[in-house]
């Protein structure tokens, strides 16, 4: 070997070094912030729970897994399946799937008309949009509080207006948490949308217009697949927090409709059951991906659509 | 091409009846009244602004005139919508579907008007052939190249076999070259279809080129419609001529009128004939417009026209444009067509005479 190749051999380990020291930031914090607690969480859940609530260490069981769906029944000893568990874990699916829609079907008018302002006046309507991020979630929960509640803001109305006799029972029932959870995610339905629509080229509805296409045709064949990116993003912003939502269920929905996110939160608190409530934010975690791909996987697929 | 699309006729006379349009406090058209005649291929001329191309939107429906109508085969149309009309547009950036197909953008339209699946493939076949795109069908519209892209948007409007194909600027974003083979193509097209098409363009060469007739705007007022050659050589007023090709302006006075033609005196003395607009009776002093590549330059002589020192010339290829100053201090360009032997004979600072023949100058509308 030689002294100059010596010397680019030395040169390409400096390189190599420099370049691992120059990322370590942020590797430090993907480490510590993201990955780490999750491999701790993963190791709970295959923990046996304390008897005053944490863990007793290096005792493993997967009893914190098998009590996600199932439970032990108290007389024979037979695993059931935990109607509970599965009951409060489909309603969250449901409701998070339906404030996505209700977001979407309210956000994209919304989004539209914003993109076909004029330039000056969109940030106006965009700063409009996000006044609400002002104000904390649980504070903004239990203003929808007082709007929907028996003696709330829209039964006096309605009452008043003699539209009904009695007050309408809203909150504390899932249409409470679907139209909480509409109310605080639309802002991120809405911003997506309006991202991706303010690109579109508004010379493509015209060349539809001009190809005989109808105002529901052009929508549906030119607009929509055209701003599929925004309908994809905005839909996972708000189906992600919804699924995990944890205030508003826990302030709209009251005890009987009870969210995944307040089941979470029991189970670390007094049900004093950690394994089970690791498990459980594992299994929250995976229900997000499976739906990701899905929807994702589906939306691209429609992307190449056909006329 | 099949039989059926050479014989269609059609219609597709389109009518602008006294259209004035105003945005807000700007009045883009002013006033325009038009008469498009079934398959011809009519071109508005302009330069940016002039109210063209919001003219070819009112056609389209894309705008409402704020005034007048618009006809189609002498029907109104001025109150239908886009999809209403049959009339179909080729965009200045072409607009195509980037989510679509080839194949799918040219069907677009038929699909839309309900046509079944099977006479929407053999159409957009035709098409596709019709702008030699055959079996690029299934590529995506956004890996093809601008002429390419051109021609999609080409065969997507004429796919629904519109009576009047509206183009606005179809050929600006091109290089040289397509944009040459590109007019003889929609040469051919419109030759072939037997459609009626309206080409908005600030390009006077292309609407020269292609043109069966053309109308000359400026500031949202028709000032000249005409066949090429009546635009060029016979040019109305001051703004025609300069704004298609290079003219020479001279000042001369009127000495008499007959038979359609002026016996006119120049400042250098020399009187000459000149042709007038029919709608103008010459007299006075006037302008009189002369194309450099109808004006001679030589050794001055008794009997030359003008006289002058030329101030410069210009080696340009194909011809040599020399630039004189004429006594009476005007600048007056001769276009000469070069020979093998190079040279144009003359040098700057050399005195030459300027002549031309009896019938190439025009008396321009004050």
């Amino acid at each position: 070997m030689n002294g100059a190749e010596q010397v680019a051999i030395e040169a390409r380990k400096q390189d190599i070094r420099s370049r691992w020291l120059l990322s370590a930031p942020a590797l430090i914090i993907i480490f510590v912030a993201a990955i780490g607690p999750l491999f701790v969480m993963l190791l709970y859940s295959f923990l046996v729970k304390g008897d005053y609530g944490d863990v007793k260490p290096w005792e493993f069981s997967l009893d914190g897994w098998t009590s996600v769906f199932f439970q032990r029944d108290i007389f024979d000893d037979t695993l059931g399946l935990a109607d509970a568990h599965v009951s409060i874990i489909w309603r969250s699916i449901q409701l998070s799937f339906f404030t996505t829609i209700l977001t979407l079907i309210l956000g994209f008018p919304t989004a539209y008309f914003i993109a076909t302002r004029p330039p000056h006046t969109r940030e106006i309507w965009v700063f409009l949009v996000t006044i609400p991020f002002w104000t904390n979630l649980l504070i903004r929960t239990f203003a929808m509080q007082q709007v929907i509640r028996n003696e709330g803001l829209l039964n006096n109305a309605l009452i008043w207006l003699g539209i009904i006799k009695s007050p309408l029972q809203i909150i504390y029932t899932d249409t409470a948490n679907l139209l909480g959870m509409t109310y605080v995610y639309l802002p991120l339905m809405v911003l997506p949308l309006y991202a991706s629509i303010e690109k579109l080229d508004f010379r493509l509805v015209e060349a539809g217009y001009d190809l005989y296409a109808t105002r529901f045709q052009v929508l549906r064949k030119i607009v929509i697949p055209l701003v599929k990116p925004g309908i994809i993003a905005g839909s996972i912003l708000v189906f992600i927090p919804s699924l995990g939502a944890y205030v508003i269920p826990r302030v709209l929905g009251g005890g009987k409709n009870m969210m995944l996110g307040n089941l979470i939160e029991m189970q670390f608190g007094a049900g004093r059951n950690w394994p089970l409530g690791a498990a459980m934010s594992i299994t929250l975690m995976i229900l997000v991906m499976v739906a990701l791909i899905v929807y994702v996987r589906n939306a691209s697929r429609g992307g190449s659509g056909h006329v | 091409m099949t039989e059926s699309r050479t014989t269609a006729a059609h219609g597709g006379a389109i009518g602008l009846h006294g259209i004035k349009k105003w945005f807000g406090n700007f009045q883009a058209v002013d006033n325009v009244t038009l008469d498009i005649r079934p398959n011809e291929f009519f071109t508005l001329l302009g330069p940016s602004g002039c109210g063209k191309t919001t003219l070819l939107r009112m056609i389209a429906g894309f705008e409402m005139p704020t005034e007048g109508q618009v006809l189609l085969d002498g029907a109104d149309i001025s109150g239908l919508l886009p999809n209403q009309r049959p009339v179909n547009t080729v965009f200045q950036n072409y607009a195509l579907f980037p989510h679509l197909t080839v194949a799918e953008n040219i069907g677009f339209g038929l699909k839309m008007l309900g046509r079944s699946k099977a006479e929407i493939t053999s159409v957009v076949n035709d098409m596709l052939k019709l702008v030699h795109l055959d079996g690029r069908g299934h590529n995506p519209v956004t890996q093809l190249s601008g002429g390419q892209q051109q021609r999609v948007a080409l065969a997507r409007a004429l796919a629904p076999r519109p009576k009047v194909l509206l183009l606005d600027e179809p050929l600006s974003a091109l290089d040289l070259k397509l944009r040459k083979s590109m007019q003889i193509e929609l040469k051919r097209l419109q030759l072939e279809t037997g459609i009626t098409f309206v080409f908005v363009t600030h390009d006077q060469e292309e609407a020269l080129t292609m043109s069966d007739r053309i109308a000359v705007m400026s500031a949202g007022t028709v000032r000249q419609v005409g066949s090429p050659w009546d635009i060029y050589d016979r040019p109305a007023e001051r703004f025609v001529a300069d704004f298609i090709g290079e003219t020479n302006f001279l000042s001369a006075d009127v000495v008499s009128v007959a038979d359609n033609r002026a016996r006119v005196r120049l400042s250098s003395g020399a009187e000459i004939s000149a042709s007038f607009p029919a709608d103008v009776t010459p007299s006075g002093s006037v302008t009189v417009v002369v194309r450099p590549e109808h004006a001679r330059a030589g050794a001055p002589t008794d009997t030359s026209a003008l006289r002058g020192v030329v101030h410069d010339i210009v080696y340009l290829g194909t011809d040599t444009h020399v630039h004189v100053h004429l006594d009476d201090g005007t600048a007056f360009m001769v276009r000469q067509q070069n020979a093998r032997s190079g040279h144009c004979g003359f040098s700057k600072g050399d005195t030459v005479g300027i002549d031309f023949s009896d019938d190439v100058a025009q008396i321009l509308r004050d």
